[in-house]
């Protein structure tokens, strides 16, 4: 997969391979597992639904009372939009995305990488490479994909066209 | 009943003078650009500031990024781990 680009029509676009995508579409829906699952216990999920009130269990159960149930559900559409997008991009070998579903790819990146980085163990900014070159290797390139995504949608709302939406 | 409702009245202005904070803190997963986009499009700081705020975060381990209510900080907490960001609250004193 090469990097997301903004295409003349506005729209947000990459190449990638059949393989690429299936194995994104495997990540995302493995993502909305671990949520819909939802071990308390399990730190990937401890770090998509952080506590809200630090050193204060009893607020932080009540905040996530109220919002576990939103949060996963929109997590899990998030992914849901990234796997819908990248069916249509194994026939073409091109994904392309509108705002919507560019939002929706952002989010998901972001905690399919959070997923993996809690497998990975890493846990400071200076932390060396994981000893399991695959998944690290797996999560590097997530980190290129999505810094070219944010790049992309940040080409659009540049202010040189003068749309500031 | 007058000084009944006086008192509630000057509670809940207590109450309500004592601002809450969202704040946001550092991980070392969410990328430098990705946090500032998040600043910029959520919050809608103009790009300079959601960068200062981004490089606080980074440098420092936490940056405030609101204050107000109780209920609007912990709608801001919600926002920010819809996208996944380590945001936590508190009191603006803590």
């Amino acid at each position: 997969m090469k990097a997301f680009i903004r295409e003349h029509d506005g729209a947000i676009s990459a190449e990638l391979d059949r393989d690429e995508a299936l194995l994104l579409q495997s990540l995302a829906s493995q993502v909305s597992v671990l949520l819909r699952e939802g071990n308390a216990n399990d730190p990937a999920v401890i770090r998509m639904l952080p506590d809200a009130y630090p050193g204060d269990p009893a607020s932080s159960a009540e905040f996530r009372r109220y919002t576990a149930s939103g949060l996963i559900d929109r997590k899990v559409a998030n992914a849901d939009a990234v796997i819908v997008s990248l069916s249509a991009a194994i026939e073409t070998g091109v994904v392309r995305l509108g705002s919507t579903e560019a939002t929706a790819w952002l989010r998901s990146l972001t905690d399919i990488r959070l997923s993996l980085a809690s497998r990975l163990g890493i846990e400071a900014d200076d932390q060396g490479p994981s000893e399991d070159s695959v998944l690290q290797n797996l999560y590097d390139w997530l980190g290129f994909l999505q810094n070219s995504l944010v790049e992309a949608v940040d080409d659009r709302v540049a202010p040189a066209d003068g749309d500031n939406d | 009943m007058a000084d009944t409702i006086e008192e509630t009245t000057s509670k809940e202005r207590n109450a309500l003078d004592v601002p809450w904070v969202t704040l946001v803190l550092n991980d070392p997963v969410n990328l430098m650009s990705y946090v500032s986009y998040v600043f910029r499009s959520y919050f809608g700081y103009p790009a300079a500031e959601a960068e200062r705020l981004m490089l606080q975060v980074h440098l420092t381990g936490r940056a405030v990024v609101a204050t107000g209510s109780r209920e609007e900080m912990e709608r801001h907490v919600e926002a920010m781990h819809d996208y996944g960001l380590w945001a936590t609250m508190g009191k603006a004193d803590v």
